[in-house]
């Protein structure tokens, strides 16, 4: 398995030494190609990425071979010359990207790959003295056309069996392809090579490095040894990916009970999540791009006129209950609340399985198992599975994941797998979550009933659209689309992004890299098939787009269509077009106005609630742009005016929805940005206005 | 504040409560903001025909009472802006706007609180008719169409808006005004104009001797809401459980989430909307309160520049994250940006056997989808006919799903699901396809499995004994939640000013007498199958080796010295020990670091910079 693609361990670090050929060779590339040096960063890059993304406690070495100079600890006279270690091992960061970016350029030199192993594990052996690594790792980018003495093969052979020290190679071409051009579909890594490269070009030298590799490869592991070798095109594909978030499951220890004589010990795990990304986004001033210098502060008031302050100290907690509110200390809400007991896994009962379905809680689901190392558990808990299974029944259990958690109640459900057998439990939902909801039959009512053309249809979208189809041997099945081994696009996006902006801090973000959008549509296979079938389904089902969804305008939208020529306030929108007619230039606020409440007047005289509506819309506009454009005035004298009218002429189901939309109107001018005195002497003249008191 | 919120939202220290549910919280809360408040007034048939008892079950009032007391109840925990109201008729008293002779308004529309759940409370069983009776007394000579006027009277008289009008009729009379043609014309019209005014009316029809025969009189007053038309009419409600699930499934407003296309390809869509079905019930946000006063006080939070003091908008602000030693900066709105794939909806990638859904593949609870007119019209028909297949193909629809411009995309399967009514006409399961939501693979977790340890025939099949000796029929609101139930009754006691709060039945706890009487032998049978004469399952004796071994185990890797812990702090590389080892070494300088990792590496290194 190639450690560049391996998801990271997480059980403790490993040592990582990137072994980087910068010879004279390396650098020089067939015309319209990269060189073998700049395809050797990426992947390099890329795989560090990766690793700080992740957050990955693995630390990283640079060592590179071809240098012009020489520093390394082996280096004397003529031995282990031209070889750099150019970073010791530490946790990689973003400097290390711009040291592969910027810093490490072409030697103008060569060296002996073998020597660089060398190196390697000298400095593999010398800065882990005292650490527990899980693993150590060379890996080597190089295109194998050096001089090479075998001389010291053995020994390296037999230290990095000693040391246990993992060797990987990169290569810019593939080694299994035998000299004469052979059919390379039968090779090993066919699969994985999908064009071969040329292998006309190689070097002599190259041919004799290919073989030292088999040789060096093949000693080390006689199984497995050759497919430790990678080609650089095939590890940039791999890596294109950032890695999946892994997180280190918790056990959790337990007893399941069942009654109060049995009890049989179990151990669970989360098992599926819905992964979060694991920093949130912190404030920080725009200038300095400090965080210090962001500071909060939170201040309590009385819900007076004058919003007297009064100190955190002088208030109390409640809570709503219903329509009262209640003063509930956090001391007594303590001591009065429910206690759960201890931790727990209590079965309550059993039901049939098919009773509890889709209707699942949480956000999580756990695995559960018998306890290790403990036979009478494992047995016990194997019988309980099977008797399940057999029964096709569930275990509705009280779930707590300690004291200080809220006890579930939950379904667990028997899973048997050919490596083991476990208990699915996921959360099920309380009385109190439910939303009963009652909606029309579909069935009783003959308008919505399909035609049988129109079935038909659908049963051939179905068949053409199907993702999972039988496999040759007749036994398995083909999924040809499976979401849970596809990577969260949020994730990759949020990297993708915050690498850019780490380098590229000024500029805007980057777009959505297409094997992203790719990896999110349906298979192109699938598309092509369905294309004659949704034909037919658009041509026998009528369907109508109604009245679009008011896309919600702002002013600059507004301003930003010069196209639109509206010169006075019209009948059918009246609200907008009077809304733009008062920020254009030279504009009279009072004429315009009066426009606006001529409209308003004929919608009154019509008498109907769908002008009322309309009437309301416009004054609730009205008086939003007249406390921006600050003409507070204009609108009061209008309101004088309209209550007067309204008492004249028995309008008083207008009135009576007017002031039913009162509350929403004060919301809307506080969200509007006005300043708080000019909203406060709107406030007034409406209360003086309006006979909200009775 | 972030503790704050976690102490009430939070499951405990393995779970963080996720940004959506608050999404969705504040939509909610938006919701009333705009829509205006849902209305229900519960209008009860109080003349001597509901006070008979039945047999030995309740009389057809007493359960018209339990019945709106427990929807009171329940809207406290659930949505406790509604309004609520309760009606009576039939009554020799008369409370009322306009003086109608026999109607009495017991409760305006309102928000339920603790001193009106309390008054109706009064008149729960027995004693409770008796009071009633007392207080209120009986007379026929009522007219149901000022009845009806006196409801709609009630919701012209509330200030707020009102987004959603119901009236509730509970009667076990099925011909009210069967000699009076005047009376019976005089309801006809004030239903058609509860109609014409958007009131829906509901008939919460009881159990009357003979059988309820809604086609004398009120199949002309029942005015049903056009998406709640099941086509059938609902069956008398002999029994409580039977009302209430009437009365459950109508008492809410149903409110979509969302309304958006299903995509079958570019040009090619239908409307749906998006329900909650299930939505988490929290214990809600405590408020302040003055202390002098108790009234509530406002919060405000502002940000100000900690250098100079001045206010800063938040304009003035940036959005950071630290990677491999270095602050990234973006700006606020390319933080939204970057969770943008597209625009809202349901884009379809095609269909699946239902057989391969992986039941374990749960990250969410599952959302609800039916067809909406209000789009793209004829969408009902194309919805209806890929249920209809779905149902009979037993397939499901795999979509790529984005609830919200800025939420970034879920694959989800659209799981058919057929209607289906109970024996009482109630619709228990709704037409429609739910949404699940699928893992991706960042969701799954590889976990240390134990090796199996496969269990004799015999063995499996005592133990199905004992599980057949323990099997119930689960049903979805079987459970209520005993953390929010304590709750409320602790604040339903402090409101009425109770001595000790009710104290709730903890339904989730397992009833252990009647499963060990159940179970009788079984289990001694099975534990001599399965476990050896001297194992103790419940661990003490393992846990007493694990006591005894672990945490000396641990003290020897926990105890790092002082230098060690020095080194880390400079190298900054205190992040790779543990939180067990970094609380040890807390505890070791006495320092007090909270609970998280970040809290304690920080308290370390404030402690070594110092020293």
């Amino acid at each position: 398995m190639n450690v560049l693609a391996l998801p990271g361990s997480y059980r403790s670090t490993v040592a990582i030494v990137l072994c980087l050929d910068v010879g004279f060779t390396m650098s020089s590339s067939a015309p319209g190609e990269e060189c073998s040096l700049e395809q050797a960063k990426k992947i390099m890059t890329k795989f560090v990425q990766r690793q700080v993304f992740a957050e990955s406690k693995d630390e990283i070495a640079v060592v590179l071979f071809g240098t012009d100079g020489t520093r390394n600890d082996l280096a004397s006279r003529d031995q282990y010359q031209n070889i750099t270690v150019h970073r010791s091992l530490m946790l990689p960061d973003f400097d290390l990207l711009e040291d592969i970016q910027d810093v490490i350029k072409p030697g103008s030199e060569q060296a002996d790959f073998l020597d660089a192993i060398i190196v390697c594990m000298d400095l593999l052996q010398k800065q882990t003295i005292g650490k527990k690594y899980e693993k150590r790792h060379i890996e080597l980018f190089t295109d194998l056309s050096s001089p090479v003495s075998e001389d010291q093969l053995e020994i390296i052979i037999a230290n990095l069996k000693k040391t246990g020290i993992s060797l990987q190679f990169f290569l810019p071409f593939p080694v299994d392809v035998d000299d004469g051009g052979g059919d390379p579909s039968a090779g090993v890594h066919s699969h994985i090579h999908r064009n071969p490269f040329p292998r006309k070009g190689l070097t002599e030298q190259q041919k004799e490095g290919i073989d030292v590799v088999r040789k060096l490869m093949h000693t080390l592991d006689e199984e497995g040894g050759l497919e430790e070798i990678y080609t650089f095109r095939e590890s940039l594909e791999r890596l294109s990916m950032f890695k999946k978030i892994e997180r280190r499951p918790m056990a959790w220890p337990c007893q399941l009970t069942i009654g109060s004589n049995l009890s049989i010990r179990i151990v669970a795990y989360k098992s599926v999540t819905e992964e979060k990304v694991k920093k949130v986004w912190t404030t920080v001033d725009a200038k300095t791009l400090r965080k210090d210098d962001v500071q909060k502060e939170t201040v309590y008031c009385l819900n007076d006129d004058v919003e007297t302050e009064v100190q955190k100290d002088d208030t109390i907690q409640g809570f709503r209950y219903g329509s009262d509110i209640v003063p509930f200390s956090k001391e007594d809400e303590e001591q009065m609340k429910y206690k759960t007991e201890a931790k727990c896994f209590s079965v309550l009962g059993f039901s049939r399985s098919s009773q509890v379905q889709h209707c699942y809680m949480g956000n999580q689901v756990l695995k559960v198992f018998a306890a290790k190392d403990d036979e009478n558990a494992a047995v016990a808990f194997s019988a309980l599975v099977h008797a399940l299974d057999e029964l096709k029944v569930v275990a509705v259990v009280r779930y707590a994941y300690d004291r200080r958690c809220n006890p579930q109640i939950g379904s667990a459900f028997p899973y048997i797998k050919d490596a083991y057998e476990c208990l699915i439990y996921v959360q099920l939902p309380y009385m109190e979550d439910l939303r009963q909801y009652i909606f029309s039959s579909l069935k009783n009512n003959k308008k919505y009933i399909p035609t049988a053309d129109q079935l038909s249809a659908v049963d051939s979208l179905i068949d053409s659209m199907n993702l999972v189809y039988e496999a040759d041997d007749g036994e398995t099945f083909e999924d040809l689309f499976k979401p849970s081994k596809i990577p969260n696009p949020h994730f990759q996006r949020l990297y993708q992004c915050l690498q850019h902006k780490a380098f590229h801090p000024n500029e805007p973000l980057p777009p959505i890299e297409e094997h992203i959008l790719e990896m999110l549509e349906m298979p192109s296979v699938v598309k092509e098939r369905c294309q004659g079938p949704l034909e037919k389904i658009k041509a026998l089902f009528p369907l109508k787009e109604v009245g679009k969804k008011k896309e919600k305008m702002t002013a600059q939208d507004i301003f930003k269509d010069r196209n639109i020529k509206i010169l006075v306030v019209g009948s059918v929108n009246p609200a907008e077009d009077f809304r733009i007619l008062v920020r254009q230039k030279n504009a009279d606020f009072k004429d315009v106005s009066q426009q606006l409440i001529n409209r308003i007047d004929q919608f009154l005289e019509n008498k109907g609630s769908q002008y009322y509506m309309k009437g309301i819309n416009c004054i609730r506009v009205f008086r939003e742009e007249a406390v921006k454009l600050s003409k507070v005035q204009c609108f009061n004298d209008f309101l004088q005016a309209l209550k007067s009218k309204v008492e004249d002429k028995a309008l008083a189901d207008f009135w009576e929805i007017m002031i039913q939309g009162r509350m929403q109107w004060d919301t809307l001018t506080d969200g509007s940005g006005v300043s708080l005195k000019q909203t406060k002497s709107l406030k007034k003249s409406f209360t003086l206005q309006l006979p909200f008191s009775h | 504040m972030s503790d704050w919120v976690s102490y009430y939202r939070g499951e405990g220290p393995q779970e963080d409560e996720e940004e959506e549910q608050d999404e969705e919280r504040a939509e909610a809360v938006a919701d009333y903001r705009f829509l205006g408040r849902d209305s229900l007034v519960f209008l009860v048939d109080a003349s001597k025909g509901m006070f008979e008892p039945d047999g030995d079950g309740a009389t057809p009032f007493d359960m018209a009472i339990q019945c709106i007391w427990s929807v009171y109840t329940s809207k406290i925990i659930s949505s406790d802006r509604d309004l609520l109201g309760v009606v009576f008729y039939g009554t020799e008293e008369n409370k009322n706007s306009a003086d109608f002779k026999h109607v009495y308004v017991l409760q305006e529309l309102d928000n339920p609180g603790a001193k009106r759940v309390l008054e109706l409370d009064q008149y729960r069983g027995d004693k409770g008719q008796v009071l009633f009776r007392d207080t209120f007394g009986h007379n026929a000579d009522y007219s149901l169409g000022e009845a009806l006027w006196a409801c709609s009277n009630l919701f012209s008289d509330v200030r707020v808006r009102l987004s959603h009008k119901r009236i509730m009729l509970f009667t076990n009379e099925d011909d009210p005004h069967a000699n009076d043609s005047v009376k019976a014309k005089m309801a006809r019209t004030r239903a058609g104009d509860l109609r014409d005014t958007g009131i829906i009316l509901d008939l919460m029809h009881l159990k009357k001797p003979g059988g309820f025969d809604i086609s004398l009189f009120y199949r002309d007053i029942v005015n049903i809401a056009e998406d709640e038309d099941l086509g059938i009419q609902p069956e008398q409600s002999e029994k409580l459980e039977h009302l209430m699930k009437k009365v459950r499934a109508k008492e809410t407003k149903k409110r979509t989430l969302a309304r958006l296309n299903l995509y079958l390809n570019k040009d090619l869509s239908l409307s749906v909307g998006v329900y909650n079905l299930l939505h988490k019930a929290y214990k809600p946000y405590p408020v302040k309160l003055y202390r002098e006063t108790n009234e509530l006080v406002k919060i405000k939070t502002r940000m100000f520049n900690a250098q100079t003091g001045s206010l800063l908008l938040p304009s003035d602000t940036k959005r950071a994250q630290t990677y491999g030693n270095r602050q990234i900066v973006l700006e606020k709105e390319e933080t939204e940006e970057l969770r943008r794939f597209g625009s809202a909806g349901l884009y379809l990638i095609g269909f699946k056997p239902l057989s391969v859904l992986k039941q374990h593949h749960h990250i969410r609870p599952s959302q609800f989808i039916y067809p909406e007119e209000s789009l793209i019209s004829g969408s009902t028909t194309l919805f209806n006919a890929l249920l209809m297949k779905c149902l009979e193909r037993e397939m499901m629809i795999l979509c790529r799903y984005t609830a919200r411009q800025n939420t970034p995309p879920r694959f989800v399967a659209l799981v058919p699901q057929e209607e289906e009514v109970d024996e009482q006409k109630v619709q228990i399961a709704p037409p429609g396809f739910h949404i699940i939501f699928l893992p991706y693979a960042d969701d799954k977790r590889k976990v240390d499995f134990t090796e199996k340890l496969p269990a004799s025939r015999e063995q499996v099949d005592k133990m199905k004994e004992i599980v057949q000796k323990l099997r119930f029929k689960y049903r979805i609101d079987s459970f209520e939640n005993p953390v929010l139930q304590q709750h409320f009754r602790n604040l339903e006691a402090l409101a009425l000013g109770l001595l000790e709060p009710e104290q709730a039945e903890d339904l989730t706890m397992p009833k252990v007498e009647e499963m060990n009487r159940r179970l009788g032998n079984l289990v001694e049978e099975f534990k001599q199958l399965v476990y050896p004469p001297d194992y103790n399952p419940n661990g003490k004796s393992v846990k007493q080796n694990q006591a005894s071994d672990g945490p000396a185990k641990k003290r020897v890797k926990v105890e790092i010295s002082k230098d060690e812990l020095r080194s880390h702090v400079q190298k900054g590389t205190l992040g790779k020990l543990t939180v067990p080892v970094l609380k040890d070494a807390c505890r070791l300088y006495g320092l007090k670091g909270g609970g998280k990792k970040q809290e304690l590496m920080d308290a370390l290194t404030e402690y070594f910079n110092e020293h």
